[in-house]
C-alpha cells in the first residue's frame, strides 16, 4: 500500500471504520440471501476457521513462530468447554471462558516450554504436542468418551433482551450472527493489537531477536503472550464449533487440521489479518463448491491449493493487489 | 491514488467465494462481472425450482445416499454404492406401483462434521423422500437430528453403536443387528456352544470396536468366563507381530474375539496364526468376529485363517431364492462376488422399494410404512422393526468357520 | 517365558524400527540439505508400494525385482515434485511454501490413488511373508529378515555414498553450511535435484518393503509418516546416523509399550520422549554439527 503513505492516519482510520461496517453489513445480510439451511451451516463453519486462522497467523504472520499446533488449541477449546457444560452443568458462557482461557493457557505453557526454539524445532514440538493432546483425547474413555463420542452438545442457551423476544441459539442464523460477531470481534482486537505498539514489538522479535532484545524487548515475554493470545482465539473456535456441530470427536482434532489451518493462513496471505480470513474462507467453501464433480473432487481441491501456492505464494492478498493495481492503470488509462 | 469503492469491496467477495475458477478478463469491469454472476446464480435457482418441481409430477422416489466416499472409510462408500446401483436397475426396470427410484450420493466422509455438511446439502437441494447412509457410528449419530428435525426416514445398515436405537428417534431404522444382539449372541455361543472359558479382546478404538468388545466382555464375564487380555489399537497400527507377540504370551485362550476391519484383520490374522497361537497357526484359540469381513477374505489371509468363526451378515451359502438371485446378478453386473456391504447396501434399496409397494410415496409414508415392516425377506436376513425402529430378526446372525481348505461351513446357531 | 517375550519383543521392534528408518531417511536427506518437507513422502511410500504390488501381480516379476521398480517410480516422482514445486518456489520467499503446496500433491495424489486403486485393501503377498522361523521359542518370517537385510544395505550404501563419493561429500557440506556448496564449485540446483530425487527414490523403496506390512490402501503411507517425522527430530534432523538410531528406537517403543502398557497409548510414548528430547537434548540423538537453529 505504497499510495497510502500519502494519506493522513485519520483517513486510514476512517476508512478501517468504513470498511469494518461493510463488514458487518456483509455479515448481516449473507444469511438472508443464503437461505437454505445447507449454505448457513457452510457460513458458520467459514466464521469458525476464520477465527482458527486469524489466531494462527497472530502467531505465525506477527510473532514470526511457526506453530503446528492450532489443532490442539482447538480441541482443548472445544473439549474443556463442553466437558464443563456436559459433565458439571456449568453454564455455557462460563464454560466458552473456561475453554478459552484453558486453550490460551496452553498455548503460553507450550510456549514458555518451546520459547528457546525456533523455526523447525518450534514446528516440530507444537506438532508433537498437538499428537499428544489428540492422542489424550482419544484414550482417556472415563473423561472425553475418546472414540465413542459425544452426542447432543446443546446449543448456547438463550440470551433475552428486554423487550424483544429472546435469541435463540438453536436457530441457525443467530447462531452465525453469534459466531460472526466473535470473528469480527476478535478480527477487531487482534488489528488493534497489531497496530499498537506490541505489534511493534512483535514484528522487531520476528525480524531480529537479537536486535530487539537489545532494544529493551523481552522477546520471550512477547511470544509467549503471542501464543497465548492466538492459542485463544483457537479455543474460542472449538467452543463454537462443539455447540455448532453437537458432536464432538476426537479425530475432529487430528494434526491434518493444523495443516488446514496453516494452508487457510498461507492461502490467505501470511503476516496480513485480512488475508487468513479470505483464505479460510476460500478453503472452507472450495470443497463444497467442488461437491458437483463427485469423486475427483479432493483431486482437484488438492491441485487447485498447489496452484494457488505456486502462482500466487503471496497469497489472495497478493493476487489482489496485483490486481488492484492493474485496474487502477487501466482506470487512469481509460481517464484519458 | 485509487479510492476503494463499495463495489471492488463486493466484487473480490464474489471472486473469492464465487468465481473461484474464473479467469481474470483483461479489461475488469467488475459491475457487469458482478451481475453476469447474480444472473446466473439466479438462473441456477430458478433452473433448480423448476426441475425439483417437475421431479414432484413424475412418480419418483428420491433417495438420498450418505456414504463415505473419500478417506479411509471410502473403503464402505464405493461397495454401498455397487449394491445401491444394482437393486437400482432392477427396482426400475419396470417401477413400484408406478413409481421409479432416483438416487443421489454425498461424500460423508465418516466423520460427524462433513456427514452434517453432507446431509444438510441433500435435504435442502435434492429434498429426499428417504435416506439411506452412514456407515461410521459417530457420523450416523451427528446426522440424525438433522434428518430427523427435517422429517425424513434415515435407514441404517452399516452402524452398530447401541445409542443409534437406544433411545434413537422415531425416523431412524436400522436393519443391521446392534452390538448388543451381536456382542451377547457371540458371547453367549462361544461360552455353550465352543465351550470357550478364556478369551483376548482385540479391537480397534473406534466407536463399534470398543462399543462391541465392551458387551462381549460383559456377557463372557457374567456366564463365568475370563478375560485374559483386552487390547485395544488405532487404525494406523500396521504390524500386529508386537500385538501377536502379547497375546501369545497372556496365557491359554480359547477365543479371541477380534473387531477390526479388513484389512487390519487380514494382518492380525496372519500375525497370531505366526506367533502360534490360533489354530491356523498350529495352537487351539479360535479367532471370533463379527460382521466387519467379507466374504473372500479367508482367501486374502490364507492358512492362518483356518477355524475363524464369525458372525456374517451375508451368507453366500444360503439358498433362499432371493440370496441365489442377488449372487448371480452381481456377478453378471460386476465380475466379482459380493460383499456384506454389498449386500446391506441392496437390502437398503429392496426395502425401500418394498415399502413402496406397500403404499410409500412420500417422507411421512415412507416412514410410517418402514416402521409397520413385518417379515421383509432381504439378502441379509428378514426385517422386523421394534418400537425402537431396530430390526430385531435374528436371523441376520449367521454363524461361519473356515475351514482348512478355506471354505465355509454356516454352523447354523440361529 | 518373560524372557523369551523380552527377546521377541525385539526381534519385533528392531524389525519394524528398520521399516521406519527406510521411511524417515528420505525425509531426513531433504530436510538435512533444503530445510525443507515434502509432505507428499507418504504418498511416494504409497505409490512405490503399489507400483511393487502391480509388478508383482500383473507382470509376474520377483520381489526382489518389485523392490528396484519401486525405486525407479520413486526416483521419478521425485524428478517430477522438483521441477513442479521445489525448483519453482525456491526463490519465492517462506520456507512453507513448498511445505502447503506439498501439502497440495499429497491431497491430490491421495484421492487419484482412491479413483484408480480403490478402497479396498490389497494382499501383498510375497514368497516369504508366511515362512516362519521358530529359534528358542522365538519366531519371525522370512520377510522380516529381507527387511532387515535390505535396510542395512541400503543404509551402508547411502552411508558410503555420503562418505566416499564427491557428490556424497558436497551433500553433506550444504547440509552443513548452504554456503560452501557454491565453494565446491557445484551448481546447487543439481544438488538439490539429486537430493530430492535420492529421498524419493527411499520413499518408493520402502514402500516396496512395507507392502507385505502394510494395509495397502491410498492411504496406507500416512500409517507411518507422522512416526516418521518423530524419528527424523528424535535423531536430530538431517542427520542420518541418529535417524537409524531414532529409526530403531521408535521401533522397539512401540514393541515393548504394546506389550507393557497398551498400543493405544504408541504415539504418546513417542511423542512424550520427542518434547523431552526437544528440551534436554535439542541436537538429536547423536550431534556432530553445530547448531543455527537454537
Amino acid at each position: 500500500m505504497s499510495d497510502a503513505v500519502a494519506v493522513g492516519p485519520a483517513y486510514r482510520s476512517s476508512r478501517r471504520r468504513l470498511a469494518f461496517l461493510f463488514a458487518a453489513l456483509v455479515i448481516a445480510v449473507l444469511p438472508l440471501l443464503l437461505t437454505s439451511g445447507y449454505w448457513r451451516t457452510n457460513l458458520t463453519l467459514c466464521a469458525i476457521n476464520v477465527l482458527l486462522a486469524i489466531g494462527l497467523d497472530f502467531i505465525l504472520g506477527y510473532a514470526g513462530q511457526l506453530n503446528l499446533g492450532q489443532s490442539a488449541f482447538y480441541g482443548l477449546g472445544a473439549y474443556v468447554s463442553t466437558l464443563l457444560i456436559t459433565k458439571f452443568g456449568v453454564h455455557f458462557w462460563a464454560a466458552f471462558a473456561a475453554g478459552v482461557a484453558f486453550a490460551g493457557l496452553a498455548g503460553m505453557i507450550l510456549s514458555l516450554f518451546a520459547v528457546r526454539l525456533r523455526g523447525h524445532y518450534l514446528a516440530i514440538a507444537s506438532l508433537g504436542f498437538a499428537v499428544i493432546v489428540h492422542q489424550i483425547l482419544l484414550n482417556w474413555i472415563s473423561l472425553t468418551q475418546g472414540p465413542l463420542g459425544i452426542y447432543g452438545i446443546p446449543p448456547p442457551p438463550a440470551i433475552a433482551i428486554p423487550g424483544l423476544p429472546p435469541i435463540e441459539f438453536s436457530n441457525q442464523v443467530a447462531l452465525f450472527y453469534l459466531v460472526s460477531a466473535f470473528a469480527l470481534l476478535a478480527y477487531l482486537l487482534l488489528d488493534q493489537l497489531v497496530r499498537s505498539p506490541i505489534g511493534e514489538a512483535l514484528t522487531a522479535v520476528r525480524e531480529d531477536e537479537i536486535s530487539a532484545q537489545s532494544l529493551g524487548i523481552n522477546a520471550n515475554a512477547w511470544k509467549v503472550f503471542a501464543f497465548g493470545v492466538g492459542a485463544a482465539v483457537g479455543g474460542a473456535a472449538g467452543c463454537f464449533y462443539a455447540t455448532f456441530v453437537g458432536t464432538l470427536v476426537p479425530d475432529a482434532f487430528f494434526i491434518t487440521e493444523s495443516f488446514t489451518i496453516l494452508a487457510m493462513v498461507i492461502v490467505g496471505g501470511m503476516g496480513t489479518l485480512i488475508g487468513p480470513v479470505f483464505g479460510a474462507i476460500l478453503l472452507t467453501l472450495l470443497p463444497e463448491l467442488l461437491r458437483d464433480i463427485g469423486d475427483l473432487r479432493l483431486v482437484v481441491y488438492g491441485l487447485a491449493l498447489t496452484l494457488v501456492v505456486l502462482f500466487m505464494p503471496g497469497g489472495l492478498v497478493q493476487g489482489w493487489e496485483l490486481l488492484r493495481r492493474k485496474f487502477a492503470g487501466a482506470r487512469v488509462a481509460g481517464g484519458r | 491514488m485509487p479510492h476503494l469503492s463499495w463495489h471492488d469491496c463486493r466484487v473480490d467477495i464474489f471472486v473469492v467465494t464465487v468465481g473461484l475458477g474464473d479467469k481474470i478478463a483483461e479489461e475488469w469491469e467488475p459491475l457487469r462481472k458482478q451481475r453476469f454472476i447474480l444472473a446466473v446464480s439466479a438462473l441456477s435457482l430458478i433452473a433448480t425450482v423448476a426441475f425439483s418441481d417437475a421431479n414432484a409430477q413424475d412418480k419418483t422416489i428420491k433417495i438420498g445416499a450418505l456414504f463415505p466416499m473419500s478417506g479411509p472409510g471410502a473403503y464402505f462408500g464405493a461397495q454401498d454404492k455397487q449394491g445401491v446401483e444394482l437393486a437400482l436397475e432392477q427396482v426400475n426396470k419396470e417401477g413400484v406401483n408406478g413409481y421409479k427410484f432416483t438416487i443421489q450420493y454425498e461424500d460423508s466422509a465418516c466423520a460427524p462434521l462433513p456427514a452434517s455438511q453432507a446431509a444438510k446439502r441433500l435435504l435442502d437441494q435434492y429434498k429426499p423422500d428417504v435416506i439411506i447412509g452412514e456407515e461410521c457410528s459417530d457420523a450416523t449419530l451427528a446426522i440424525m437430528p438433522i434428518i430427523a428435525q427435517a422429517k425424513v426416514p434415515l435407514l441404517n445398515a452399516g452402524s452398530s453403536s447401541i445409542k443409534i436405537t437406544e433411545p434413537g428417534n422415531p425416523y431412524t431404522f436400522r436393519i443391521l443387528p446392534d452390538e448388543v444382539m451381536q456382542g451377547v449372541d457371540l458371547a453367549t455361543q462361544a461360552y455353550n456352544k465352543l465351550n470357550a472359558r478364556t478369551a483376548v479382546l482385540l479391537y480397534e478404538n473406534t466407536n463399534s470396536g470398543i462399543g462391541n468388545a465392551k458387551v462381549f466382555k460383559d456377557t463372557f464375564e457374567k456366564l463365568g468366563g475370563k478375560i485374559i487380555a483386552d487390547i485395544g489399537f488405532g487404525r494406523d497400527v500396521n504390524d500386529f507381530t508386537a500385538i501377536a507377540t502379547r497375546v501369545a504370551g497372556a496365557g491359554k485362550a480359547d477365543v479371541i474375539p477380534t473387531y477390526t476391519l479388513e484389512g487390519q484383520g487380514l494382518k492380525i490374522t496372519q500375525a497370531l496364526a505366526q506367533a502360534g497361537v490360533t489354530k491356523g497357526g498350529g495352537g487351539s484359540a479360535i479367532q471370533l468376529g463379527t460382521i466387519w469381513l467379507p466374504f473372500g477374505f479367508e482367501q486374502k489371509a490364507g492358512k492362518a485363517a483356518e477355524g475363524y468363526v464369525r458372525i456374517v451378515q451375508f451368507d453366500p451359502t444360503d439358498t433362499r431364492p432371493v440370496v441365489k438371485n442377488f449372487i448371480s446378478a452381481f456377478k453378471a453386473k460386476f465380475n466379482a462376488d459380493p460383499t456384506h456391504l454389498n449386500a446391506h447396501a441392496y437390502d437398503q434399496i429392496m426395502l425401500i422399494a418394498d415399502a413402496v409397494k406397500r403404499g410409500a410415496k412420500d417422507a411421512q409414508s415412507m416412514r410410517d410404512t418402514l416402521a409397520a415392516t413385518k417379515d421383509f425377506q432381504g439378502v441379509t436376513g428378514s426385517v422386523e422393526f421394534n418400537k425402537h425402529n431396530q430390526n430385531i430378526k435374528m436371523d441376520t446372525i449367521h454363524y461361519m468357520r473356515t475351514e482348512p481348505d478355506l471354505s465355509w461351513t454356516a454352523l447354523k446357531w440361529n | 517365558m518373560t524372557a523369551t517375550i523380552v527377546a521377541q519383543q525385539i526381534i519385533n521392534g528392531v524389525v519394524l524400527g528398520s521399516l521406519y528408518v527406510l521411511v524417515a531417511l528420505g525425509l531426513t536427506l531433504i530436510y538435512g540439505v533444503l530445510v525443507q518437507i515434502n509432505f507428499a513422502h507418504a504418498d511416494f511410500v504409497t505409490l512405490g508400494a503399489f507400483a511393487a504390488y502391480f509388478f508383482m501381480h500383473l507382470l509376474g516379476g520377483s520381489y526382489l525385482a518389485s523392490i528396484a521398480v519401486a525405486l525407479l517410480v520413486g526416483a521419478l516422482l521425485g524428478v517430477a515434485i522438483n521441477l513442479a514445486i521445489f525448483a519453482p518456489l525456491r526463490h519465492k520467499g517462506s520456507e512453507l511454501l513448498p511445505l502447503i503446496a506439498t501439502i497440495g500433491v499429497s491431497t491430490m495424489m491421495q484421492n487419484a490413488m482412491l479413483a484408480v486403486f480403490g478402497p479396498v485393501p490389497y494382499a501383498f503377498e510375497t514368497p516369504y511373508s508366511q515362512r516362519v522361523f521358530r529359534v528358542a521359542g522365538t519366531f519371525f518370517t522370512e520377510q522380516s529378515v529381507i527387511i532387515v537385510l535390505v535396510s542395512i544395505a541400503t543404509i551402508a550404501l547411502l552411508y558410503a555414498f555420503m562418505k566416499f563419493t564427491f557428490l556424497g561429500k558436497a551433500l553433506r557440506a550444504v547440509a552443513q553450511d548452504r554456503e560452501t556448496a557454491g565453494l565446491m564449485g557445484i551448481n546447487p540446483n543439481y544438488l538439490i535435484m539429486l537430493t530430492i530425487v535420492l529421498s524419493s527414490a527411499l520413499a518408493g523403496m520402502a514402500g516396496a518393503m512395507l507392502a507385505p506390512v502394510l494395509v495397502l490402501t491410498p492411504f496406507a503411507g500416512t500409517s507411518v509418516i507422522v512416526k516418521a517425522f518423530a524419528i527424523v527430530i528424535i535423531g536430530g534432523f538431517g542427520n542420518v546416523e541418529g535417524t537409524i538410531l531414532a529409526g530403531l528406537l521408535v521401533g522397539l517403543i512401540e514393541s515393548f509399550t504394546t506389550q507393557y502398557l497398551d498400543p493405544g497409548l504408541i504415539d504418546i510414548v513417542v511423542f512424550g520422549l520427542l518434547l523431552l528430547m526437544l528440551v534436554f537434548r535439542p541436537t538429536g540423538l547423536i550431534s556432530e554439527r553445530r547448531e543455527e537453529n537454537v
